[in-house]
């Protein structure tokens, strides 16, 4: 038998008093590495072995406030900052509504890391391995027996010595505990190795498959394929075969005022202009009238347009007949268009509309301007005090 | 047990607190008389506050007495009598009660039969808020729980001399009984002179928020006088650090227990947002209540939750001393809270008075006076109850 | 004839005077034994309820809900019925694990190890029920918050996503709680067996565990964190279970006592299925000098206890319905009892309310067969108390044109039926694996285990 290195001497004791007494002993008389092991915890041997306390609680108080902080700052960054909601009328931070949730995950968190805290510090995961494991001290002591173990380390340790004092203190069944032998794994190994790439080939493959093939094939692709008409195909429940369905006859969306003369050039009556010429509308007016007539029409509605050259020209709205016409009118050319010109309703608002008419209306009169008007001019410059003519 | 196999030495407290009780119970009549004759409907206010603060602390004393016997708790034992001599404010209620009755109609809205002809909710509930109903109903709970009282305390007292085992069966049939009967009193009790004072208020875990204050601050009187007579040697030298241990722990336990249920309450009615219920918390939001409901959390729960966290402090003296002076104010700005806010609701507005100093010096003196006439006169540890030996065993 | 107590002794937790050793075999017994001619009979009957509730389910999520008989009004109907019986079953286990071990009440430890277990799978019975009873449960990952192409999260306010942390909170500590009282025992485990596979399977599980009192000084501490947190967190899962009713506002369920109300109803109905399981186990596994006629006579009185709560909880709902002033409220107290759903009312006040007050007789405490009678009664009444609030408040709530009346139809109950299967199958499956008290507990509190000088009684 080769030598084997000693870890230890054990005794079993048969009752928690003699346990006691025999820890008690063992530390007075000196021993620095030594363990008890019991099948339940004997109460007082911590005391008498003058274990310093467990500190795994700081564990569970530090995470637990940390992560309460975590996911309160974690739940308002949701329903405040990224994607804000009003949810029931609550504001964006509703405290009292995240109370519950904040609560559960602090234990929850706290829970986990104080567990993996003990099996990690207490346990030494993943190097549980131990001399005196599958060792018939451990049968005994994990069912009805309590024992000491005193360990080679210790400096006072002296084998025949640690042997008698044991029996002295009442124990039975010394044993002698040895290191096992230490198999070292390489990490290289062949074996393990063609184990990875196995596991590596199968869960990419396994993955790639489900993803990629397996979602279109029936029955998993039945979101792909559902019931229903989609906009652009081809309809197997109407006579028509269109998806897309018209509007009943009728209807009118809402909001939206029905303009009954429409692609209808000419009418006998027209509508009248729901706009006065305030300030507000005649600026509206100007820039879009600058903006979709004066191309072909002129900046001031002249016939001196960026048009001129070509043919047919746009007309002057200076002209007696374009006087005449009513702002209605005006509305229906510009809504339904006229001989060249297109129609522009989807293009300038109905409002839009009327502002322009207006400002026409300002334009022609610039144009052709009453005698009164220049007498009302030169009043309301001296009036406001307007030196510059 | 005899006197000498428990160490325990009957001696009278110092002469010193008996005199401040006494002095801070007249000073405090003094000054309720002259708040009842100069502002008779504040001062109806601030006597409701008292009140209900007095009644948390003899009702809840007398549970916990029921409560060891029920549960067969042995650690408690050696504190027993303690709880006992605070609960002897039980049989005075009937009599302290007069004043409100007589004040009334500035507390109650459903008093006003001009609300009440223009409130259909009001005239729903005359058959049971009305006045005859309600001082007999106020005065039979009151009765009842003296009955009790006197029962319980008198088997107890027996004990001391007998060392009779059947006392202690009867008593524990008695706490059995009273148990029930106390969760529907307290909260009649709740309904009637709190939750009747917002006029189309209700929550129905009144009676379990009233239950967790009021067990909470007889916890924290009991563990006050606990620890100072058991380090200054009015108890038994049996008595360890190891006893205080449970006292720490529960009062952990009601600070817990009555922060979830307070948040319960509140946060249902802040969900819902129902305007029937929302208002009782409006009216505790608007103004300077809001900084007192704020300070409610932190004091009620956030203080003597870390402050009895850490397992150490649950066995050290001067920790447990602080904290239970801390609950004591704490239960009694939770009162305060119930109370004062619904002022409003009868037409009166509210300001931070001299009135409201006047009655808890009433209430301090008086508990203060009764306490010591009663450890003149009766053993502080129950010398006779069969669990004494067990008590004095236990360890932790 | 009625013995007179002696309050100066303390009671011994465990019968008789067995050894360790005895101990340690009779509860081993069952694990190293191959499976009895009974138990693979009762065993078949609880897979095929267990078969029924995989074909049921099955069902569901290929036709989808409509062959539930839930209509509107009354969408939730035995879908969430079955998930709070079965939360509120779980509930039983934490307390007599995690509170009654605050408590110091050293009789829980005979029978902690297998309530834990039956909490963990009450919990799983009750966790399938929110993933079938939606519409989409492939969609079921939506309540987790996760980022994800919607660029949306889940609404945090919402009662019901607190009910997902709640839960799977619950079910994780639970797991927790019981695995790490299981480390000594797969210790044990391991060192008994000669069973290779067996014996690899145990030294994994116990983790190295040597008995060592450095591990113990950890060990204690860390049982006393959990049951610290478990203690608040049983109380608070079905809180937030409460509240997915109480924060809506419908009349019946819109009550700030339901907190405290379910909670006390859980604790009731779970002390009830923990009692009407020991039952069987003590007899069956010969454990009667470890799960004593003391440790089921306290059981009572906790269901008596807890019994009262709810009744209590009813008797302040009526009153405050009426004090309301509010039709809408007194109504739905009228239609609960009176209304259509009348019958299933009054089983429930039957079973809940005048039952358990049998317990306040000594004899009838401590006679199994009244208390398995009393204890299957309240089950039943439990799952009908949650029948009534969800269903008689729907049925009729603001809108009459909207009221309609609920039928269960096969399906219901196939699932109901099946999860019951769930459970038995899963508890007969552990009782033949794992030791079902936990043997490092039970020691420690058999006479003599604790050492004499330091005397006396950790008894609180």
């Amino acid at each position: 038998m080769p030598d084997k290195k000693l870890f230890g001497i054990t005794a079993l004791f048969d009752s928690p008093d003699s346990i006691l007494n025999a820890a008690k002993k063992i530390k007075e008389a000196g021993y620095k590495n030594y363990d008890i092991n019991t099948p339940y915890p004997i109460h007082g041997m911590d005391d008498i072995i003058s274990a310093k306390p467990s500190k795994l609680s700081y564990i569970t108080l530090f995470i637990g406030f940390s992560v309460a902080a975590f996911i309160l700052s974690f739940m308002w960054w949701t329903l405040a900052i990224n994607y804000p909601l009003v949810i029931g009328g609550k504001p964006y931070f509703p405290l009292p509504a995240f109370v519950p949730i904040t609560f559960e995950f602090t234990v929850l968190l706290g829970v986990l890391s104080t567990v993996f805290g003990m099996i990690a510090i207490a346990f030494n995961l993943p190097y549980n391995s131990h001399p005196l494991l599958d060792t018939e001290y451990m049968r005994n002591v994990t069912s009805d027996k309590y024992g000491a173990i005193i360990e080679a380390e210790d400096p006072q340790f002296d084998e025949k010595k640690v042997k008698d004092y044991l029996m002295s203190l009442g124990g039975n069944s010394i044993e002698s505990i040895y290191q096992p032998e230490e198999i070292k794994f390489k990490v290289f190994e062949p074996k393990f190795l063609i184990f990875l790439t196995i596991v590596a080939v199968l869960s990419a493959a396994t993955t790639y498959i489900s993803i990629d093939k397996l979602m279109y094939i029936t029955p998993f692709d039945f979101m792909l394929n559902q019931k229903k008409g989609s906009a652009q195909a081809e309809s197997s429940f109407f006579t028509d075969k269109y998806e897309m369905r018209q509007p009943p006859v009728g209807t009118v969306a809402r909001g939206f005022l029905l303009y009954e003369f429409i692609r209808v050039a000419d009418t006998n009556q027209f509508y009248g202009n729901p706009l006065l010429p305030t300030k507000k509308v005649l600026v509206l007016g100007q820039s879009k009238f600058l903006t979709f007539c004066s191309p072909c029409h002129g900046d001031y509605a002249d016939d001196n347009s960026r048009l001129m050259a070509q043919f047919p020209p746009g007309p002057t709205l200076h002209s007696a007949r374009v006087i005449s016409f009513t702002d209605g009118k005006i509305y229906n050319i510009i809504t339904n268009g006229q001989n060249v010109m297109p129609s522009y309703d989807s293009q300038i608002t109905r409002e839009e509309r009327w502002s322009i008419i207006n400002y026409i209306r300002v334009l022609q009169r610039a144009q052709n301007p009453k005698p009164s008007d220049f007498t009302t001019i030169k009043e309301f410059k001296k009036e406001s005090g307007n030196v510059q003519n | 047990m005899s006197k000498i196999e428990s160490g325990y030495i009957k001696k009278e407290l110092p002469k010193n607190i008996g005199n401040i009780g006494l002095i801070l119970l007249v000073v405090g009549i003094i000054l309720s008389l002259i708040a009842y004759l100069t502002d008779p409907a504040r001062a109806a206010f601030s006597y409701l506050t008292a009140f209900i603060f007095f009644i948390c602390i003899g009702l809840g004393s007398l549970f916990l007495v029921t409560l060891e016997y029920a549960a067969g708790a042995v650690w408690s034992v050696p504190f027993r009598r303690i709880s006992e001599f605070y609960a002897s404010s039980v049989p005075y209620y009937i009599l302290l009660v007069i004043p409100l009755f007589f004040s009334m109609h500035n507390l109650f809205t459903w008093m006003n039969p001009g609300v009440v002809a223009q409130d259909k909710v009001l005239q729903g509930r005359m058959v049971y808020l009305n006045v005859p109903f309600f001082v007999v109903r106020e005065s039979a709970i009151f009765l009842i729980w003296w009955l009790f009282y006197a029962l319980l305390i008198n088997n107890s007292r027996k004990q001391d001399e007998s060392s009779d085992q059947k006392l202690t069966a009867k008593n524990i049939k008695l706490s059995i009984a009273f148990i029930p009967i106390f969760a529907f009193t307290i909260s009649i009790i709740s309904f009637d002179w709190m939750m009747s004072m917002t006029p189309k208020w209700f929550s129905t875990i009144f009676g379990v928020y009233l239950f967790a204050g009021s067990t909470w601050v007889a916890l924290a009187v009991l563990t006050l006088s606990a620890v100072l007579l058991a380090e200054n040697g009015y108890l038994s030298p049996k008595v360890k650090r190891d006893h205080y241990y449970s006292l720490g722990t529960l009062m952990f336990a009601f600070t817990v227990f009555w922060a979830y249920i307070a948040f319960a309450q509140y946060m249902l009615q802040w969900y819902g947002n129902l305007p029937e219920e929302i208002i009782y918390f409006i009216h505790r939001w608007t103004g300077g209540w809001k900084y007192v409901s704020l300070a409610l959390v932190i004091v009620h729960f956030i203080v003597p939750f870390l402050i009895l966290l850490p397992r150490s402090s649950k066995t050290n003296p001067k920790i447990l001393v602080f904290v239970s002076i801390w609950i004591i104010a704490a239960q009694y700005l939770d009162s305060y809270w119930l109370v004062m806010p619904d002022m409003v609701n009868n037409g009166f507005t509210y300001s931070f008075s001299w009135i409201d100093i006047s009655f808890p010096i009433a209430v301090a003196g008086l508990v203060i006076v009764l306490f010591n006439s009663m450890v003149k006169k009766h053993n502080l540890i129950p010398l006779g109850d069969p669990k004494l030996q067990r008590s004095f065993d236990f360890h932790l | 004839m009625i013995v007179a107590k002696d309050y100066s002794i303390e009671l011994d937790v465990i019968e008789g005077n067995p050894t360790l050793k005895a101990l340690d075999d009779v509860i081993i017994k069952p694990i190293d034994e191959r499976p009895s001619k009974k138990f693979n009979i009762v065993l078949s009957i609880t897979v095929t309820l267990l078969l029924i509730l995989a074909v049921c389910v099955g069902f569901t999520f290929y036709f989808g809900i409509g062959l539930w008989g839930n209509n509107q009004p009354v969408a939730w109907a035995f879908d969430i019925t079955n998930f709070v019986f079965w939360v509120g079953i779980g509930h039983a286990g934490t307390l007599i694990s995690a509170i009654l071990y605050l408590l110091r009440q050293q009789w829980r430890n005979g029978i902690a190890r297998f309530a834990e277990a039956m909490t963990i799978f009450a919990v799983i019975c009750a966790g399938m029920f929110p993933i079938i009873h939606m519409g989409r449960p492939w969609l079921a990952g939506y309540l987790i918050p996760y980022p994800n192409s919607h660029l949306i999260w889940p609404n945090f306010i919402s009662p019901l996503v607190w009910d997902v942390f709640a839960v799977s909170t619950y079910l994780t500590v639970s797991l927790v709680f019981w695995y790490v009282g299981l480390i000594p025992d797969f210790a044990t485990l391991r060192d008994r067996s000669t069973n290779k596979i067996k014996k690899t399977i145990y030294s994994i599980f116990s983790l190295g565990w040597r008995s060592s009192n450095r591990h113990w000084k950890h060990y204690e501490k860390v049982y006393m964190i959990l049951a610290g947190l478990a203690t608040p967190l049983v109380l608070s899962v079905h809180t937030v279970v409460s509240w997915d009713f109480a924060a809506a506002v419908i009349p019946g369920w819109h009550s700030t006592i339901f907190p405290p109300y379910f909670v006390a109803g859980a604790i009731f109905s779970g002390f009830a299925m923990v009692s009407t399981v020991l039952i069987f186990v003590r007899t069956v596994f010969n454990m009667e000098h470890i799960i004593t006629i003391d440790h089921i006579e306290k059981m009572n009185k906790i269901i008596l206890l807890t019994g009262s709560m709810v009744g209590y909880a009813y008797v302040i709902e009526w009153f405050m319905s009426w004090y309301s002033g509010t039709p809408f409220e007194l109504f739905t107290a009228m239609n609960r009892a009176f209304g259509p759903y009348a019958w299933a009312y009054w089983i429930m006040v039957s079973c809940n309310v005048f039952s358990p007050q049998l317990f306040w007789f000594k004899k009838i405490r401590r006679s199994i067969p009244i208390t398995l009678l009393i204890v299957i009664l309240v089950n039943v009444g439990m799952w009908f108390e949650r029948f009534v609030i969800i269903v008689s408040s729907l049925n009729r709530d603001f809108l009459p044109s909207s009221w309609h009346y609920y039928k269960p139809t096969i399906f219901d109950f196939g699932i109901l039926l099946g999860s019951f299967g769930l459970f038995f199958t899963l508890i007969l499956l552990f009782a033949k694996t794992l030791p079902v008290v936990s043997l490092a507990e039970i020691k420690s509190v058999v006479k003599g285990a604790q050492p004499d000088h330091r005397g006396g009684n950790h008894n609180a």
